[in-house]
């Protein structure tokens, strides 16, 4: 109703775009069966297999280990997602099972180190094998094999082209994460669990959990209670076991979650429960008070909830937070408010310390409060950039400014994470009008000699989430997620826009019929909605030739 | 504390999920510790409504790290006002996966909305697969991924059927029906004048009772749409390609057919085909400005065109109708508040013996920009302030008093994992404009 019929108009666009082929060469189809992201190496040939989803699909010999839950979920989740029409009658399908091959059985929390390499293998006769050295490299092949089968309608069977098909397939980034904001609007773990399902998707393998800020303070902590007071209300929340069941939702699926404490800027909620961890006067609240032990006695407290004060181990994972990162933040901070304060002043001057030694004296002591609890601390780009080598050399520098030469950093012996913001190539999420072809040509390792390159452990897409609630989340993270994704997965030399736009297309449709509401991928503007009746398989602005 | 809800059906345990399905229910929550909650209702679906009741009584405190029901004791007894409460989706515009109309099922529930009107095919696609004309889907659909086997649309009515929701399909002819034609050129006017489909051949009748009987199982509660009520569309009919189609003008001229005539006679042919695979028909609401009361009685009107057309009109000629206004109910009018789609009242103007045939009506979730990736926070709050329009007493219409309650439930449904907008948006589906509270979004300025 309400809008006039129009006959014409499907019919006359489609000759329109005819048309336009024809003149402007020819514009790749976007089909589903392909993989994103793209593969280490492919080789195929032309036998379609046809494939039938048995009860037990995904088959592993028991002589070699004993599958646990997390193996036997991922089974079930990825006959799930390979099938999602359900069974049909057998039509005399050549593949109705794949073999599981992998060395360890071990299911502990995944870490930076965790081998998730694999190789798929189907013949043209419908055998295949998934093998790997862990489960979450057999995660990883599955969800290659989840993307390589396509149900056919016509025939209403489920198909795989390209046999025989060899994958040999490993990252090149080891760390390839997104950061959500849970402080600047609380996400509830609904939402929470729905984005960790879509990491995966992409191989993405890190949830940045940039849990408090100055607007609120969801976090529960048992042995400083009035922390969550600044909670944005009472129902805005995270108990402890909240939490402890995202980090195992999100093992389960390969993904290791940090946590981030951004210490002392961004921390005006802090002073809601505990006022005197802030200067004093209520309009110039922060940073933390760095002349108070009581301010450090806090840090970690809260921080040995998250670690349980120890390393984790195999098998013995320590804290709300088992990974051996664990982020600090130590970005944008303002002292002023440290030398409005008389106390904080005096005490500045006491130490002999100008405001800037006080900033690098409270990042050293959190740093060190996190090494002693047998974490790696991730801090922001102004951290190297104020004190450069003085920095503890197991901190993992997180660049998000220009400014910050990463090649210095990493020739200094540091770790990174780069993901630079406000850029044209922002890694910033929330920096909506930058297109996903501008992500996706940002190398981590730009200027960075190769030598040097694995210095630079992978990075994030940073979600902030002044705009972004749970009504918008996942369509301003997708599609331009998926770029990162590739980025960081993919061969290096895997640069070329134009034959990655109709796979990321596709992709995106592929989030979409797996209920992830990516956006568009053509839009002006991230997370708009689509601008006409349209496939999603061909959402192209007409004039994007 | 209250450990025990004890749940009694009262009267037909295997109540029918069809229009007048009794959905009432009572729901008692005992004022001390040691208790039960009681919770009865005559059939299963008033169960589930009040399942839903109950749900949302009950609130983690976080300071008392326990599940609590407050301002107990609770004595609730509730039944909806209109027995028909629905949100349309639109599949045409844009194909929506199947996961994704799980995600809509799912919320609508939680708002007590017991219909999907789903709008399947349009202009732009045909994404059903039919069994006897698979050719339509095949040339119709986006894609060859974008379409609806009859096992996804038997997975997704059982989907519904399980949470208490029917599923009332629409196969809008004989306009918006342009995409039939390249599986079935010979029932369109030309290939130069693709619509409203051609009344002038036998051919056109035959593939519909073919269509229908994939959909209706040729009987009445069978099929893939097991629901009763059948959506036939009928709207936004231009008839000139007809006139402009020698033989179709032919064949006016020798049934002494004016167009208008033309299209009554299409519709009372679909008519006839529905209701004898045991349906009842639904018509947009040109039917009643073209037919009047020369439409089949058992014809219910769906009104959108409220400007022109009152309840009224309807009910005083004893015709059942749905309200579903344009624009004030139309989801795809983004700049349409909350308030605005709680204002408006059905049966407005209706005589008070005639209430009972404006059986309901709801949301219109139109699809030209709408798909998966903003479909829900386009729907939802619009929503829900149409669901409290349909489910609630008549004199519950106070927008101050409202506004809090529509603001917990946002909260409430975003926990659930429902993208749902602020309710403070100027513009349906704007991002929020700041960091905040999920309670407490600060009008947007436009």
């Amino acid at each position: 109703g309400r809008n006039p019929a129009r006959p014409f108009c499907s019919s006359i666009m489609k000759a329109m775009k005819a048309l336009l082929a024809l003149t402007l060469g020819a514009i790749a189809t976007v089909t589903h069966g392909q993989v994103w992201p793209l593969p280490d190496s492919v080789s195929s040939g032309y036998t379609n297999i046809t494939v039938y989803p048995s009860t037990a699909f995904f088959v592993y010999d028991p002589r070699y280990g004993e599958a646990g839950s997390v193996l036997k979920e991922a089974f079930t989740r990825y006959h799930d997602l390979a099938f999602p029409h359900g069974t049909m009658e057998d039509k005399g399908a050549s593949m109705k099972y794949l073999n599981i091959a992998l060395e360890s059985f071990d299911e502990s929390h995944p870490q930076l180190e965790t081998d998730e390499s694999y190789s798929l293998s189907i013949d043209e006769y419908g055998n295949g094998l998934i093998s790997a050295q862990t489960v979450y490299g057999v995660m990883r092949g599955l969800e290659t094999f989840s993307q390589l089968v396509v149900f056919d309608y016509d025939t209403r069977t489920y198909q795989i082209a390209g046999a025989p098909l060899k994958i040999e397939d490993s990252p090149r980034f080891a760390h390839r994460g997104l950061m959500i904001d849970t402080a600047r609007h609380f996400l509830p773990l609904a939402a929470i669990r729905s984005i960790i399902d879509s990491l995966p998707y992409a191989k993405l393998n890190v949830l940045h959990w940039h849990m408090v800020d100055t607007q609120s303070f969801p976090f529960e902590s048992t042995t400083y209670p009035k922390l969550w007071e600044g909670a944005y209300s009472k129902q805005e929340r995270y108990l402890q076991s909240d939490i402890s069941s995202i980090v195992d939702y999100a093992r389960y699926r390969g993904v290791r979650v940090i946590v981030e404490f951004d210490v002392p800027g961004h921390a005006a909620s802090w002073c809601v429960g505990y006022p005197e961890v802030c200067p004093s006067d209520p309009e110039c609240a922060q940073p933390l008070n760095v002349a108070n032990n009581a301010t450090f006695d806090l840090i970690e407290s809260v921080l040995g909830e998250c670690t349980g004060k120890q390393a984790s181990a195999t098998d013995a994972p320590s804290g709300l937070f088992p990974d051996d990162m664990i982020h600090l933040g130590g970005d944008e901070v303002d002292t002023s408010c440290w030398t409005a304060d008389e106390d904080i002043s005096a005490w500045l001057a006491e130490q002999g310390m100008t405001e800037d030694e006080a900033y690098a004296y409270f990042v050293g002591k959190a740093s060190d409060i996190a090494v002693s609890q047998g974490r790696r601390p991730i801090q922001w780009s102004e951290v190297y950039d104020h004190f450069g080598t003085n920095l503890n050399k197991g901190t993992i520098v997180h660049v998000w400014k220009d400014v910050t030469n990463v090649t210095e950093v990493v020739a200094n012996g540091y770790n990174t994470l780069v993901n630079v913001g406000y850029v044209d190539k922002s890694w910033y999420l929330d920096n909506l009008d930058v297109a996903w072809a501008a992500v996706y040509s940002k190398d981590p390792c730009e200027g960075v000699p190769d030598e040097l390159c694995p210095m630079v452990l992978g990075g994030h897409g940073e979600m902030w989430g002044e705009t972004v609630d749970a009504s918008d989340l996942e369509q301003t993270v997708w599609p331009r997620m998926a770029a990162i994704a590739e980025r960081l997965w993919s061969p290096k030399d895997t640069t070329d826009a134009d034959a990655a736009l109709p796979r990321i297309e596709a992709f995106r449709c592929l989030l979409n019929s797996r209920g992830i509401a990516a956006a568009p991928v053509n839009n002006a503007d991230a997370r708009e909605g689509p601008p006409s009746p349209a496939s999603c398989f061909e959402q192209r602005r007409a004039l994007r030739f | 504390v209250v450990s025990e809800v004890v749940v009694s059906i009262l009267e037909d345990d295997a109540a029918e999920l069809q229009l007048y399905a009794d959905e009432s229910y009572t729901l008692v929550v005992p004022a001390t510790d040691g208790g039960k909650i009681e919770l009865s209702a005559p059939t299963q679906w008033g169960i589930m409504r009040g399942l839903e009741t109950l749900s949302q009584l009950v609130l983690f405190d976080f300071d008392a790290n326990a599940y609590t029901v407050d301002n107990s004791p609770w004595n609730i007894e509730d039944a909806p006002r209109f027995p028909h409460r629905q949100l349309m989706i639109d599949t045409a515009r844009h194909y929506e996966p199947l996961s994704v109309i799980r995600q809509v099922i799912d919320a609508c529930t939680f708002a007590k909305v017991n219909t999907i009107h789903w709008h399947l095919v349009d202009d732009q696609s045909f994404p059903f697969d039919s069994p006897s004309h698979p050719e339509l889907a095949a040339k119709g659909a986006f894609s060859k991924y974008e379409r609806y086997t009859d096992a996804d649309v038997a997975s997704i009515v059982e989907y519904a059927r399980k949470r208490g929701v029917r599923v009332m399909v629409e196969v809008d002819t004989p306009g918006h029906a342009s995409s039939w034609c390249a599986g079935a050129p010979e029932i369109c006017p030309s290939s130069s004048c693709l619509s409203p489909l051609n009344p002038a051949t036998n051919a056109t009748f035959d593939l519909m009772a073919d269509l229908f009987h994939d959909l209706t199982g040729g009987e009445k509660r069978l099929g893939l749409f097991p629901e009763t009520l059948m959506h036939l569309g009928g709207d936004e009919v231009d008839t000139s390609c007809w006139g402009e189609t020698p033989e179709i003008q032919a064949w006016m001229d020798d049934n002494g057919f004016t167009e208008d005539d033309a299209y009554l006679y299409y519709f009372n042919r679909v008519t006839e085909i529905a209701i004898a695979q045991g349906r009842e028909v639904v018509g947009w609401d040109e039917i009643w400005e073209n037919f009047g009361t020369s439409l089949d009685p058992t014809t219910i009107v769906a009104a959108w065109r409220t400007w022109a057309i009152n309840s009224t009109d309807v009910t005083s000629k004893g015709y059942r109708m749905l309200y579903c206004p344009d624009s004030a109910w139309y989801l795809d009018s983004l700049d349409t508040t909350w308030e605005a789609r709680y204002a408006e009242e059905p049966a407005t103007g209706v005589a008070e013996e005639d209430e009972h045939l404006v059986l309901g009506g709801g949301g219109q979730m139109w699809g030209e920009t709408a798909d998966p990736s903003d479909v829900l926070p386009t729907i939802w709050p619009g929503m829900a302030a149409i669901a409290e329009r349909l489910w609630s007493p008549r004199d519950v219409t106070d927008t101050v008093e409202a506004a809090p309650r529509l603001a917990g439930f946002r909260c409430l449904m975003e926990s659930r994992g429902v993208p749902f907008a602020p309710i403070t948006n100027l513009i349906s589906r704007s991002a929020p404009s700041g960091p905040g509270s999920c309670t407490a979004q600060r009008r947007r300025h436009v």
